[in-house]
């Protein structure tokens, strides 16, 4: 499968590479290449010029900064789980990481590259050849969304891994533009539309990634369930963050919508309370409300929303039994 | 546009003429004959295009040729110094680690990644790792026995 083609840069620098996104405005960033190089070779996505940000300088580094854990963008998901600050320090989110695809995807695949990647759909995420049997979705460029059979709306599904372990964490982002650096929530970068999954403009770049050190001081344990376990996106995943003294608890969940997602109702249920059967029961019966998932993969709704209360008490559970054990 | 590259294979310096959209995998098929480096899925999937890139494992098919400039890349060509075989090719011939022999070539340069970076992996390990190697005829157990066998002979 030959990819298209493309006009290619190789920008040294992230100012020449924000000039050359600002200049060219339907240009994709290419970093590990294992999402996007995929999407052009099925010709879901066919961008007439790509910036290869790897050889920017400084964007590989995992360092310890007053306690806060920052993560540049183009550090390889493999050095995430390999590596002392995020290896003993947040193993939950090494887990992550190393659930992502296959080892080589972990070797070539970025922490920025798998936080912004793109949605996906089994109507999107199939060759021209498989896709010419109907009309070219909404996402693709035609008019229709057959998830649910309406026009211009996109269903397409969120599947990163790390993101929803991130955001368990309270995790921030460092995105560079034209008018410099800002800071902005991990929350914040995900829009919710599946069309424009993410919430920067055509010229900016995640540099980024920063874990805030109270974050560190808990409990991550990230879960996943996937068709075939060693290579696929998940089906359903979902993080769980307990503090370690206070009864406070974050849960996040992936694969379930058009972005990663906060479970407030089941924080709620949980927050202040001891991590007991009774609780972790009452918590599962909220799962299946916190989202609506849609037939986006070969697994129903109805299958995804009884896998999410699954995943989320063998999570809780395994939290349980490691609190106790402090 | 075409660009001027040059590529590091197998201790060679290789200058090409090479499109921003031609992967790696192409080049190394294509364009310098080594159809060692096997193209299966084309997608990332199967593991059968894999080259050690500056010794890690790489997806050729996902890597573009222009991107491989200054790195230097080991084929199945070149993982056999001076003629001899390497222990991992030993080893999957003793143990019967192949059939019909295409997924080879991946498995042994993820093999032999994964014991670069890991001095003593655990079969555990070796399996987790091996697992975006896929195989339709030997069913992996000699294939993980094979890379075991080297690993336990040092």
């Amino acid at each position: 499968m030959r990819l298209p083609k493309f006009d290619y840069f190789e920008p040294k620098d992230i100012n020449e590479a924000v000039s050359i996104l600002q200049n060219e405005p339907a240009a994709r960033i290419l970093a590990g290449g294992t999402d996007l190089l995929v999407n052009m070779k099925h010709r879901v996505e066919c961008p007439p010029v790509v910036v290869n940000i790897k050889r920017l300088a400084d964007l590989n580094y995992i360092r310890q900064d007053n306690g806060d854990i920052r993560i540049g963008a183009l550090t390889p998901l493999k050095e995430i789980y390999m590596t002392a600050p995020v290896k003993d320090n947040l193993p939950g989110l090494a887990q992550a990481a190393s659930a992502v695809g296959s080892y080589h995807h972990q070797v070539m695949g970025t922490l920025g590259g798998n936080i912004c990647q793109q949605n996906r759909c089994k109507f999107f995420n199939q060759s021209q050849w498989w896709r010419r049997s109907r009309p070219t979705c909404f996402k693709a460029g035609g008019e229709i969304c057959h998830v649910v059979n309406k026009k211009e709306i996109c269903y397409s599904t969120y599947c990163g891994d790390l993101a929803p372990a991130l955001l368990t964490l309270n995790a921030a982002i460092r995105v560079a533009g034209n008018g410099g650096e800002r800071e902005i929530s991990l929350k914040e970068l995900f829009t919710g539309n599946g069309i424009a999954p993410l919430n920067l403009d055509g010229a900016e770049i995640l540099t980024e990634i920063v874990i805030p050190r109270v974050s560190t001081k808990g409990f991550l344990i990230y879960m996943k369930f996937a068709n075939r376990a060693s290579i696929d996106f998940p089906i359903v995943g979902t993080a769980f963050w307990a503090s370690t003294d206070q009864n406070k608890y974050r849960v996040a969940f992936t694969a379930v919508d058009r972005k990663p997602l906060r479970a407030l109702n089941i924080e709620a249920c949980l927050q202040d309370k001891e991590l007991n059967d009774e609780n972790i029961t009452e918590a599962c019966d909220l799962a299946a409300k916190e989202a609506k998932p849609v037939k986006t993969s070969v697994y129903s709704a109805s299958y995804k929303r009884k896998m999410m209360g699954l995943l989320l008490r063998s999570a809780a559970e395994k939290t349980q039994s490691r609190l106790s054990r402090k | 546009m075409k660009r001027a590259i040059e590529l590091n294979i197998n201790g060679d310096t290789h200058e090409l003429l090479v499109a921003p959209n031609h992967t790696l995998l192409e080049v190394l098929r294509e364009k310098l004959g080594l159809m060692g480096t096997k193209r299966g899925c084309d997608l990332g999937a199967c593991g059968a295009c894999t080259v050690l890139i500056d010794g890690e494992a790489y997806l050729s098919c996902l890597m573009l040729a222009v991107d491989a400039m200054g790195k230097e890349i080991i084929t199945i060509e070149g993982l056999a110094a001076g003629g001899d075989l390497h222990p991992l090719q030993n080893a999957f011939i003793a143990q019967g680690a192949l059939q019909c022999g295409f997924c080879t070539p991946g498995m042994i340069l993820t093999a032999e990644a994964i014991l670069n970076e890991d001095e003593d992996p655990t079969e555990d390990e070796i399996k987790k790792k091996m697992a975006g190697n896929l195989c339709r005829c030997t069913g992996y157990k000699k294939i993980v026995e094979a890379i075991m066998a080297v690993n336990e002979a040092g």
